[in-house]
Order: structure tokens, then sequence, then C-alpha cells
């Protein structure tokens, strides 16, 4: 079973006949609040239909064996469990296939005290707000006395920077040095605290006004990083391997079908899925790949060196295969007709990092995202898959980015700690400090690390006329397993609302969701 | 069979309110699928539809929130809860939740520090479940202190005594925190805290912090998990009828005590014929509280007369038309009698 469509309203709010005391009138929309606490999204108005639909799971479970009931446990595909009404839905579905009934019709019965209807106290009663706003956390606590000065002074620089006064953030810096030469800069706060001064630093030398800040490097280099980055922590191989799986489920029962991915690198992600889909049971189907990358320099076609590898590696696994490389500095650049869809072709677009590249200052013709986004829609992808950082550093005010990133970074360098392989780790550190270095330093159009957390991009997604594709608990299951191949325990996968996200203990550091672009109404299908 | 069960649904459906209902059921429906028969757990679909919830230092209705790892050999995470400082400073930033960390909760001041334990049975949810957070939250407002929730480790995966490992290890965490003294004296103010397996947790930190000469100031139980081998009269009567069945509180005894081990077994029966003498041990006061529609609680009441029976202090909150998880949601009075134990057990 593959993702599913997204099932917004339809299903229990139209079949609320057989309540017999409806609750109080809200607007159709209202989620209830006191679940939401919990973790559930339930429409208030679909409360009752809500409560029926347990109780008949109730008297359905008690008729099955245990082992039956374990069996769908083990073996069915769940999503989304925050939408408590459907997930219900999905139980009685694996549990009784021919029964569709609606709930047993007794909806009396409740106490009456289903709404606040004790005096409520403003702190107990009024819990809307508690994921309202997304805020940092750190998970090694600061104690020692230097790195909490380092902390503190980093912060106070950071202001001072904020409010332009330069001198008083170059002083400050000398202080940064002295205290990181106090610190242990090995591990935690000291070694990405380091990162920051550099980053502070470069930023009042050379301001942001007066020209570039962060010296590009070649595409050679780049990889090379890129590439210790992958191999020294599981965040990119996690975001390949969500990726190929939704793709591949996207793919399914396609015979032609067209990957488009925004940063080919070394093509890392796609051995995996060309495999999977030699394995595919009825055969694989025809495959292209378009590859995007920046322009080489150096006189080097690396996008076609990598696409003809992996045409090489299909031709052994028996997969029709055809390549084509797309140069574009940035993705904004990028014309739809450079990709050349068929209109016979499944399409999947892979993002994976890429998105906040766009979320710039905009040209004439309005913010690079949109038009982005524009154009990935006419394409009629079957699926987009994004894979974002989970934070967010595009905030207005520099000091909100800076702390954001600050705790962000220490989380990531933290779980890298757990790397002991060299070179790895020593060029993940540095893959990820010119990160680092872009979010303080940069601003405008060289600022392109401007990442948003997941509740940001669904709303933009869902703007841009794209529908969740929901990642299932099959990809769940599936990306802890990948996690087990890594000796560091503390990597966790979590599901959240549709989507699945991969942190460092508690705290997700990046999240992955698979989306659908629900078609224009002023198209005219032809046949796709 | 199914006629009797048909009762039940509805007896549950006449004592708690719809949210708790559903919210309950839910749970209740969705763990069945979890314990094997064989014994074994479905730890992957178990995480997959416990939703959690991300720590925020952006303090929402006055509290913020932080994790820290106390012990990275095994994992030991603990969420603590605290209440935003007046913003005094005009140049006020989120950061400032994590510099006062330097400084005491106050010096003047006794502010109590609740080192809460979660349930779920030994097996279920985590400090960072949404229901949890929640409760963790109201809790830490209402007592306008500390409140630091432990994710100790669970069943089947790490039977007894890991859980006690984790929280004795975290009380001696707490203890040692120069951020969470208080008072003139000045000392951490330390409660421990816990529902349903929490609450059974909780008893065996304190008894181990009694015999080290760890203080305790206070032990708060909500409806703790205890038990035995006997059948009592409490868990016939209302087997099956107020969202739990006695089968299902047999499994996570089997899951959490060792292997070959019954339910006399002096984690599970305390004052059983296994169990460890309290006479004349420094234990701690408790507040223990019985919700009437409980299957368990004639062991909580057992529990309580073994207190008292040791000569130590003991404050029973019975609760006679409250059924499990009554906490969770403020829309019924029991919850409200609670907070109002709570506050005046910590400030007294």
């Amino acid at each position: 079973m593959g993702p599913t469509p997204y099932n917004s309203s339809n299903s229990s709010s139209s079949a609320c006949s057989s309540s017999t005391k409806p609750p109080p009138p809200q607007p159709p929309d209202q989620m209830d609040h006191l679940l939401a606490g919990a973790g559930y999204k339930v429409r208030s108005n679909d409360l009752t239909q809500v409560a029926e639909r347990l109780e008949h799971l109730e008297t359905v479970m008690v008729k099955s064996s245990p082992v039956d009931i374990s069996d769908i446990g083990n073996d069915a595909v769940y999503y989304n469990p925050t939408d408590l009404a459907s997930w219900v839905d999905s139980l009685l579905t694996e549990l009784n296939p021919n029964g569709s009934g609606s709930g047993s019709g007794s909806g009396s019965g409740f106490v009456s005290g289903s709404g606040p209807a004790y005096v409520s106290d403003p702190v107990m009663n009024d819990m809307n707000n508690v994921y309202g706003e997304f805020g940092q956390q750190v998970v090694t606590p600061i104690e020692e006395d230097v790195s909490i000065r380092l902390v503190h002074v980093l912060m106070t620089c950071a202001e001072a920077v904020q409010r332009g006064d330069l001198s008083l953030a170059g002083l400050l810096i000398d202080d940064l040095q002295g205290l990181l030469g106090r610190v242990n800069s090995g591990c935690g706060i000291g070694k990405v605290g380091s990162f920051f001064v550099d980053a502070l630093s470069r930023r009042v030398v050379n301001s942001p006004q007066n020209g570039v800040v962060q010296v590009d490097l070649s595409a050679y280099e780049n990889e090379i990083l890129y590439h210790h980055y992958y191999e020294a922590c599981p965040y990119l191989k996690f975001a390949h391997f969500t990726a190929n799986q939704a793709i591949l489920e996207a793919f399914d029962g396609q015979d032609c079908v067209h990957v488009i991915d925004f940063n080919l690198m070394q093509g890392l992600q796609w051995p995996a899925l060309i495999q999977a889909l030699a394995l595919r049971p009825g055969g694989p189907p025809l495959l292209r790949l378009t590859g995007i990358g920046p322009p080489s320099l150096d006189g080097r076609d690396s996008l076609r060196e990598i696409g003809l590898k992996l045409a090489e590696l299909a031709r052994s696994v028996n997969v029709r295969f055809a390549f084509r490389g797309v140069a574009a500095t940035r993705l904004d650049d990028v014309k739809p007709w450079m990709l050349q869809v068929s209109p016979k072709e499944a399409v999947a677009v892979n993002s994976i990092m890429q998105l906040h590249k766009l979320l710039g200052p905009g040209g004439p013709r309005g913010p690079p995202v949109d038009l982005v986004l524009d154009w990935i829609r006419d394409l009629n992808p079957r699926i987009l898959m994004v894979v974002e950082q989970e934070s967010n550093h595009n905030q207005p005010e520099f000091l909100d980015r800076f702390t954001e990133s600050l705790y962000y970074y220490s989380t990531m360098f933290d779980s890298l700690d757990a790397c002991t392989a060299q070179p790895e780790k020593t060029l993940a550190e540095l893959y990820i400090q010119r990160e680092i270095c872009n979010v303080v330093c940069c601003e405008g159009s060289a600022r392109v690390e401007r990442h948003e957390p997941l509740v940001r991009w669904r709303e933009r997604l869902t703007g841009a006329g794209f529908a969740p594709l929901h990642l299932g608990s099959n990809a769940f299951k599936q990306a802890r397993m990948l996690l087990t191949l890594f000796s560091a325990e503390g990597y966790s996968v979590e599901e959240n609302e549709g989507c699945l996200t991969l942190g460092w203990h508690s705290r997700p550091l990046i999240a992955a969701s698979a989306w659908q672009a629900i078609p224009k109404p002023s198209v005219v299908t032809t046949g796709r | 069979m199914a006629g009797s069960n048909e009762i039940n649904v509805n007896e549950a459906k006449k004592v708690v309110p719809l949210h708790t209902w559903i919210l309950i059921s839910n749970f209740k429906l969705a763990y069945n699928m979890l314990r094997r028969p064989d014994g074994t757990f479905n730890r992957e679909l178990a995480e997959f539809l416990d939703r959690k919830v991300v720590a925020n230092t952006v303090p929402v209705d006055g509290v913020y929130s932080f994790d820290v790892i106390i012990d990275r050999a095994t994992g030991l995470l603990n969420r603590i809860y605290r209440c935003a400082l007046p913003e005094t400073e005009p140049g006020h930033h989120p950061a400032a939740g994590i510099l006062d960390l330097e400084n005491p909760l106050s010096m003047t001041e006794i502010v109590p520090v609740v080192i809460f334990f979660h349930g779920g049975s030994f097996t279920h949810s985590s400090a960072n479940s949404a229901i949890y957070d929640t409760f963790c939250r109201r809790l830490t407002g209402l007592i306008k202190g500390v409140v630091v929730s432990v994710n100790y480790r669970r069943s089947p995966e790490h039977r007894y005594p890991c859980a006690y490992e984790d929280g004795w290890e975290t009380l001696q965490w707490v203890h040692s925190r120069p951020w969470l003294l208080s008072g003139k004296d000045p000392k951490v103010h330390v409660y421990l805290a816990g529902d349903s397996s929490g609450g059974n947790i909780a008893h065996h930190v304190a008894f181990r912090a009694a015999e080290a000469g760890v203080e305790v100031l206070g032990n708060m139980l909500l409806h703790p998990l205890f038990g035995g081998e006997e059948r009592t009269e409490s868990e016939t009567k209302l087997d099956g009828k107020y969202f739990v069945r006695v089968q299902d509180r047999d499994w996570y005894w089997r899951a959490f005590l060792p292997e070959g081990e019954d339910r006399d077994h002096p984690a599970c029966n305390i004052f059983g014929p296994r169990g460890v003498d309290l006479k004349g041990v420094k234990f701690p006061k408790s507040l223990v509280v019985v919700a009437g529609f409980d299957l368990v609680q004639d062991w909580q009441l057992k529990y309580v007369e073994g207190l008292e029976n040791a000569g130590q202090e003991v404050k029973l909150l019975f609760l006679k038309k409250a059924t499990i998880g009554f906490y969770f949601l403020p829309n019924n009075e029991h919850f409200y009698t609670l907070m109002d134990e709570i506050k005046s057990f910590v400030s007294s």
C-alpha cells in the first residue's frame, strides 16, 4: 500500500447522522483543544462520531483473538496517528474488512462534562498555544562556569552585531577567543562555540555589506565535504532512504518513470533506487534521471560522469536507464523545458536540503521559491519529496537566527561526537561549519542556508497547491532499522503528522515529507 | 462474553467525560495491538503511534522546557520544566532560559523540585509524550517550581531494576545541581511523583534514598502500580469494566519483573510475603491517590495500610468516581481536587 493521499475532511464529518446530542455549534474546522494537548487532531464536531467508532472498534476487537490483534500490529501499514478519526477507521478496516458499519448507534450515555464545564483556570484550560511557537532547546546542559560565560558572551556579541555596534562586537570577540582557550574545545559547546566565534568574527571584520565573507569552494571540494558528512552521520542516508521508499511506492505500476534530482552531487541516492526498481515484482520500468547541479568550472563534466556511472550500474541490473544533466548555479535558473518531461511518464521531484535556498530575496517576478514550486506543480509530479533541516534559521532578526542555530548545531555536533572515524568526522564538521558560517555571516542573496521548520514548509507547500502524501509505519520501521546499523545510540526517528523526522535524542534535526501536486483547475488534462 | 463486554463499554462511558473516554479508549485499543501474546512488545509501532512533543525554551503559558542527557551510557534523558522569570531585562532573549542555569532558583524562597516518573505500565510512553509533557507543564505552573521528568528505560527491553536505577541516578543528579537550590539553607527541595508505574518507581527510589540518607521531602503517587499473586476483590469486580483488564496488568508485570518471577516479587508487592519492613526507615511523607474505578485499588490501599503500619506518614486521597487517567484532561472535578492536594502537599 503506497502513501495515501491526504484524506482531508471528508471521511468522518459527513456521516454524522447517528449522534443524538450534538455538541454546541463550532466552526466546521475547529480542532478540539483538549485532545490537541494530547497530540491528536480531532474536529470538535467529530468527537461523538469518533467515540462511536472507538466503541465499534472495541466490539470488533473483543471478537478477535489476541493473535489476530497483534498480527495487525505487525503487518498492517498505518499513517498519521495524529488524525485520530482516520486512525480508528484504519484499524477497523484491518480488523473488519467486510463490515464497513458505522458506529453502534448509541451516542448517548456520556457524562455531560464534555466541554470545559468546570470553573476554568486559564492556565489549565487554554493549552492551545503549547505548540504554537517553535523554540530551541539544548541537549547537554551548559553548567561549567567557562562554558556558561562563553554562551553569555556569544549572545552579547550577537546582540551587539544586531545593533550594529561592531566595535563592541570586536572587543567581545577577543573575550571569546580567550574563553575558547580555557574551555574544552574538543567537544560540546566548546567545539561548536569555536565555529560560531569564527563566524561572528568574520562578520564583524567583513560586514556583509562590504562583500563576500564566505569563500566559495570548488565543486570538487564541496563534494569531498559532502561525502564525508554523508559517511559520518546518518542524516543524508536517512533522507535518501526515506525519499527512495516514497518514490518507489509512488512509481508503483508505472512503466515510464522520471526522477528529477535537485542536487545530484555524487548521485549517492540513486544506486539503491535503481536496485530496488530492478527487483520490483513485474520488472523494472524505464528510468530517466535528470540531475541538476552547478556548472563545472574546472573542465570536468561531473554531472555527466555521475550519469555514466549510474548508467553502468543500471545496465548491470537490467534497468533501462537514461540520464540527463542540467547545469545551473541556482535552482531558480532552471527552466522546466530543460527537464524535458514527457506527458507519458510518472515524475518524481527529489529535493534534499535545496528548497530553503530559494527563500532569499526575490526578483521582479516574485520570491524564487514560489516560482519554482509553481513550475514543479506544472510538471504534475506523482511525488515531490522534500527533506529539510528542522529549525528556523530564517528569522528576520539576526539574534534569533544566531541563537536558534547555536542550539541546532550544538545538537548536531553532539550527535557527531558519536562518530570516531577519521577523516570523516573532521571533514563532516567542516561541512557543517560552512553552513553555520552562511547562516551567521551572510545576508541577502549570499545567505542561502535559510532553513525553516516542517510546520512552515507544510503551510508553504499546501498554499502552493500540494497535498501531503503520508509516510507510514513501514517507512518508520525501516528508518529505525537503518539507524541500528549505526553503533551510536541516540538517533531517533519520529512520526510527525505523516512526515518523518530524524533527530538526536529528543530533538528532531531533519524532516522528510512527501507531496503530491493538486492539478491546477485551468489545466486541460492531455492524458497525463 | 460479547454481552458482558457491551455492558463494560457503557459503564465506562457513564463515568467519564467524552474527551477522556476517547483518549483512554484510544490508548487501550492501540495498546491491545502492541502487547504480543508471546510476551514481546511491538516497540516500532508503539514509537510510531506515540505522540511526542519537542522541548521548548520559549515559555508557553509561563513554562518552558529543555532536555538534558544525564547519562550517555544508558541514554538517560530528563526533561526539565521551569517557570519563566519575569522579563526584567529590556534585551531579554530566549537564551535567558539557559543562562539561568548559573543561579539557584531562589536565595530566599523555597522552590519545590518534583522528579516525575511518567506512567505506562513500565512499557509505554516517554518523558516527551504529549500527554505527559502537557501534564508536567500544568504541574510546573501549579507548584511554581521545577519538574524533572525522567525518561527511564522501559520493559520488556529493560526489565527490573533499570527503571529504578534511572530514577536513583536522576535523584542524585538533581541533588547535585547548583541551579536547583533554593531557600536560605540552601538545598534542593526534592519531591518524587509518578502515575501508574511511575508511582511504583517513585516508591522504590524513595526507599533507596531513605537507606542512603538522601533527602526526599515527599512522595506523590497517582494510582501507583502495585500487585501480587493473590486476586483481590477489586481486580475481580472491576476486571474489564473501566478500561483495564487484569490480564493486561499480568502481561506488564511479566514484561517488567525478572524472568521466572511472580507478582509477589518485592518490586510489585511492596508489603507482601517478600516485602521489606519499612518500620523505622526515614521514608518521606506520601500522598497516595486512588481512583475508585481502578481495579488495582486494593493493592494501593494495602500499600497505604502498610505505610501506616510501619509508622510512616501517609495521606490517602480516594476519588470514588475516578477512573485511571483522570488527570490527563482538566475536564472533571477529580482533576482539580488532585491539583489542590498536590499544591498543598508541596507547600506544607
